[in-house]
C-alpha cells in the first residue's frame, strides 16, 4: 500500500496541517497527537535555546522536578526532535536516557501509539528516525523495547511489496539479526519475529532484492527454529501452517525432514508434528499478521455494519488490500484472524450485523487464483484438523459450516467446493495422521451439532444439489451425518408453496432450521415419524378430492410406463395410505441418480394437478370442531 | 455555537450547516467556465444520501470512505436536485476512514419537481 498522498494536494511537511512527523493534505484535519507532541517541542526548545549543554539540562531538569506533567512533556519533546530532527537525534536521545524518571515508560507508550495509530502517515525522515531510535533502544537494553519490536513487526503488511514496506521488513529484520544476543532473551519475541517472517517469506520472491531479502528471512528463521524450538512451539498448529508454506525452500525441507524424522533434534520436549498440531494457536499470533488499520476495518464490519450494507465497505477493503497479485497471501491472515480472534457476543451474534461468515464468503469468492483458494480453504479449516473440544474452540470452526450452509442457495459452488474440500483433505493434509484428521473434522461436526451451529447436517451433506460424485463421497465418508428419516422430496411445484429442503437466506438464525416451517405437517398422523423436527411428510388427504376428476392425460402420456402407473394409482385411489405408499414410491424413483430432469417437470404438473385442493389449503375440514 | 446537523434534515435555502458525512462515490470532474475543475460526490449519514459540490484541490483529494466534517456549508437546488455546497469560511476536513455507518436511502438528492418549481418561482 502506498504511502497516502493527496493526488492534487500538497503532501508532506508543507501540507494542510504543516506538521513535521504526519504526511497530511489541504483535506485532512490536523491531528491532535502531532499537536500534542509539537506544544512539547515547543517547551524544551523555549528551555534550552541560547544555552550550553550544561544549562540546558539543568533548566530540563528543573522543569521535570515541578511534576508529572512537566517529566511527561520533556520527554515527549525530546522524543519528538529525535523523530523530527535526524542532525539532533543522538543528542536529544542522549538527553532523554538522562532526564528520563520513568525508565522510558512514557516513551515508550507513545512510541507504540505513533506505530499502532499513525504509522501509514508517518513522513520517511520520521519512519527512518523511529528505526534508528529502536536500535538505540535495545542498545541500551531499555526494558519493553522487545513489545515496541513487536509494534514495528506488525506494521509490515502481508502480500505487499511496495519499496516501503520491504524497507520496513528489511531494516527491523537487520535489528533483530545484529542484536540477537537480546532477541533470545524473550521468548514471546523469538515466537513472534518467526511467525512473522516465516509468513513473510511467502511473500519476497521474483526479483534479485525481494530474493535476497528472502534468505536473510529464511536464515534469521532457520537458526531461531533450530536453536529455541520450544519458544517457536509456542506459536501452536499455525506454525505448521506456515512451515508447510516454505517446505519447498532447501533449508526448510531439511527442518522438516527433521520435524517428521528426527524430532528430538530440533529438541528434547518434542515429540513430533502431532504434538504442534494439537496446540491452539494463540490470538496474538493470529492478530500480530494484520496491521491496525486491516484490524480496526474488519473489527468495524464484524460489529457495525449491518448484513446487507456490506458491500461497500467490501469494495473500499479490496481495492486498498486485495487489489494485486502479490495480496492474495494476505487472505489466510484475514480468513485466520476472522476465525481465531472475532469471537461475536452473543449480543451480536443474535443481531443482524454482518456475520462472520458472509466476510469469509467474500473472501473465497473473490479469490483470483486456484492457489489462494487452496490456501484460503486450508485456513478456514486448518482448526477443525485436530479439533478437540477440550482445547478448542467452537468459535473457529462455525464459520466454515455456516459458510457451507448459507451459500447452498446463492452460491452451491462455493458449498460444493468447501464440502470436497472436507472431504479430501483427511487423507491428504498428512498421510500419516489421516485417522487423527478424520477425527478432527468428526469432533468438529459433532461439536457443531451439539452446540446447534447448525441442527441437523443432513440437508448439507445429502442435498440433492450437490453433484452425485461428491454426495457419494460424502455418505461414504459421514455416514452418520448424512441419513435422515425420510428422503428429500424436491418436487418442482409451480405453487408458491414451496417443499424445498433449503431455509430461507433470510434467516439470521444461525439455528434457523428449527424455525422453517415444514410445507405441510400434520402432528397426528405422521407418515415416517421419528421425532425430527424437519420431516417432509405428505399429509394425508382425510377426505376424497375433487368433484370432477382432473384431466391429466397429456402429461400422463409424456411420463414412462412405471411412473404413469403410480401416477394413475394416485389419480384413482381413494385409500390414502395406499396414495402415500405410491407417493414415497414415486420419490424413491425420482430420488434415483440418473433421473430424467424432463420428466421431473411433467411429473410435478401432474402432481399439481391432482392435488390442487391440497395446495389450495382446503386441508381442514368445513366446519372446525372442537378437534 | 454551531450544531450539527443530519442529512436528512438538509433543505434548500439553509446555511452554516454543519455535519459529518461519509463518501460513497466520487463523480467525474467537470471544469467551470471560470477555469475551476467541479465534482460532484455522493455522501452519507445514518438518515440518508446527498450529493456535495467540491471544488479543485478538495475535489481531487476526496476518496470513497473518506469521512468528513464539513462546516458552514448550505444548501441550494441545482437541477432540480438538492445540493449541498462549502460556504463561505467554511471548510471541508478529513477526520476518519472507512469506520462510519451509513443508509443510502433515502436519496435526498433525487430530482424533486417541487425544487424544481420552486427554482422556477424563484
Amino acid at each position: 500500500m502506498e504511502m497516502q498522498k493527496g493526488k492534487g494536494g500538497a503532501a508532506g511537511g508543507g501540507g494542510g496541517g504543516g506538521g513535521k512527523l504526519l504526511l497530511s493534505t489541504l483535506l485532512d484535519a490536523k491531528d491532535e497527537l502531532e499537536e500534542r507532541l509539537e506544544r512539547c517541542v515547543g517547551i524544551v526548545t523555549s528551555l534550552t535555546n541560547g544555552l550550553s549543554e550544561r544549562e540546558a539540562n539543568d533548566a530540563l531538569n528543573a522543569h521535570i522536578c515541578k511534576g508529572t506533567p512537566q517529566h511527561e512533556e520533556i520527554c515527549l519533546g525530546l522524543l519528538t526532535l529525535v523523530l523530527t530532527e535526524p542532525s539532533q537525534a543522538q543528542k536529544c536521545y542522549r538527553d532523554l536516557a538522562l532526564v528520563s524518571r520513568d525508565g522510558m515508560n512514557v516513551v515508550l507508550q507513545k512510541i507504540n501509539q505513533i506505530l499502532m495509530e499513525k504509522y501509514l502517515k508517518l513522513q520517511d525522515t520520521c519512519r527512518t528516525q523511529l528505526v534508528w531510535l529502536l536500535r538505540e533502544l535495545v542498545k541500551s537494553g531499555v526494558l519493553g523495547a522487545d513489545g515496541v519490536c513487536m509494534t514495528f513487526m506488525k506494521q509490515i503488511a502481508g502480500g505487499d511489496v511496495t519499496a516501503k514496506n520491504i524497507w520496513l521488513a528489511e531494516n527491523v529484520l537487520e535489528i533483530l539479526t545484529e542484536q540477537r544476543e537480546w532477541v533470545l532473551k524473550s521468548s514471546i519475541l523469538i515466537a513472534m519475529a518467526v511467525y512473522t517472517y516465516l509468513r513473510l517469506i511467502v511473500d519476497h520472491h521474483g526479483t534479485a532484492p525481494l530474493q535476497a531479502l528472502r534468505q536473510k528471512e529464511v536464515d534469521f528463521c532457520i537458526s531461531l527454529l533450530r536453536e529455541r524450538f520450544m519458544d517457536c512451539f509456542m506459536i501452536g498448529r499455525d506454525l505448521v501452517r506456515l512451515l508447510q508454506n516454505v517446505a519447498r525452500i532447501p533449508e526448510f525441507e531439511q527442518l522438516w525432514k527433521d520435524i517428521i524424522h528426527n524430532p528430538q533434534v530440533l529438541s528434547a520436549q518434542f515429540t513430533g508434528v502431532l504434538q504442534l498440531l494439537q496446540s491452539r494457536t494463540s490470538r496474538k499470533f493470529l492478530a500480530c499478521r494484520l496491521t491496525p488499520d486491516m484490524e480496526s476495518k474488519l473489527l468495524f464490519m464484524t460489529s457495525r455494519v449491518r448484513f446487507g450494507q456490506q458491500k461497500r465497505y467490501q469494495d473500499w477493503f479490496q481495492r486498498q488490500y486485495l487489489s494485486t497479485p502479490d495480496s492474495q497471501s494476505l487472505r489466510c491472515d484475514l480468513i485466520r484472524y476472522i476465525c481465531g480472534v472475532v469471537h461475536p457476543s452473543n449480543e451480536v451474534l443474535s443481531s443482524d450485523i454482518l456475520p462472520r461468515w458472509a466476510i469469509i464468503g467474500w473472501l473465497l469468492t473473490t479469490c483470483t487464483s486456484n492457489v489462494a483458494a487452496s490456501n484460503a480453504k486450508l485456513a478456514l479449516f486448518y482448526d477443525w484438523l485436530f479439533f478437540n473440544p477440550e482445547k478448542d474452540s467452537i468459535m473457529n470452526i462455525e464459520p466454515a459450516i455456516l459458510v457451507m450452509h448459507h451459500s447452498m442457495k446463492p452460491h452451491p459452488a462455493i458449498t460444493a467446493t468447501l464440502l470436497d474440500f472436507m472431504c479430501r483433505i483427511i487423507p491428504n493434509f498428512y498421510p500419516p495422521l489421516e485417522a487423527h484428521v478424520r477425527q478432527g473434522v468428526f469432533n468438529s461436526l459433532t461439536h457443531i451439532v451439539e452446540k446447534r451451529v447448525l441442527a441437523h447436517l443432513a440437508p448439507l451433506f445429502d442435498n440433492p444439489k450437490l453433484d452425485k460424485e461428491l454426495r457419494a463421497m460424502l455418505r461414504e465418508k459421514f455416514p452418520e451425518f448424512c441419513s435422515s428419516p425420510s428422503p428429500p422430496i424436491e418436487v418442482k411445484i409451480e405453487e408458491p408453496v414451496s417443499m424445498e429442503m433449503d431455509n430461507h437466506m433470510s434467516d439470521k438464525d444461525d439455528s434457523c432450521y428449527d424455525n422453517a416451517e415444514a410445507a405441510f405437517s400434520d402432528d397426528e398422523e405422521d407418515l415416517n415419524s421419528k421425532g425430527k423436527k424437519r420431516e417432509f411428510r405428505f399429509h394425508p388427504i382425510k377426505e376424497t378430492i375433487v368433484e370432477e376428476p382432473v384431466d391429466i392425460t397429456p402429461f400422463l402420456d409424456q411420463l414412462d410406463e412405471s411412473l404413469k402407473e403410480k401416477v394413475l394409482q394416485l389419480q384413482k385411489g381413494s385409500d390414502t395410505e395406499a396414495q402415500c405408499e405410491v407417493m414415497q414410491e414415486i420419490v424413491d424413483q425420482v430420488l434415483e441418480e440418473d433421473f430424467d430432469s424432463e420428466q421431473l417437470s411433467v411429473l410435478a404438473s401432474c402432481l399439481q394437478e391432482l392435488f390442487k385442493a391440497h395446495f389450495r389449503g382446503e386441508v381442514l375440514p368445513e366446519e372446525i370442531t372442537e378437534e | 455555537m454551531s450544531t450539527e446537523t443530519f442529512v436528512k434534515d438538509i433543505k434548500p435555502g439553509l446555511k452554516n450547516l454543519n455535519l459529518i458525512f461519509i463518501v460513497l462515490e466520487t463523480g467525474r470532474v467537470t471544469k467551470t467556465k471560470d477555469g475551476h475543475e467541479v465534482r460532484t460526490c455522493k455522501v452519507a449519514d445514518k438518515t440518508g444520501s446527498i450529493n456535495i459540490s467540491v471544488w479543485d484541490d478538495v475535489g481531487n483529494l476526496i476518496q470513497p470512505g473518506d469521512i468528513i466534517r464539513l462546516t458552514k456549508g448550505y444548501a441550494s437546488v441545482f437541477k432540480g436536485c438538492l445540493t449541498l455546497y462549502t460556504g463561505r469560511g467554511g471548510d471541508l476536513q478529513k477526520i476518519g476512514e472507512f469506520c462510519m455507518v451509513y443508509s443510502e436511502v433515502p436519496n435526498f438528492s433525487e430530482p424533486n419537481p417541487e425544487y424544481v418549481a420552486q427554482q422556477s418561482k424563484g
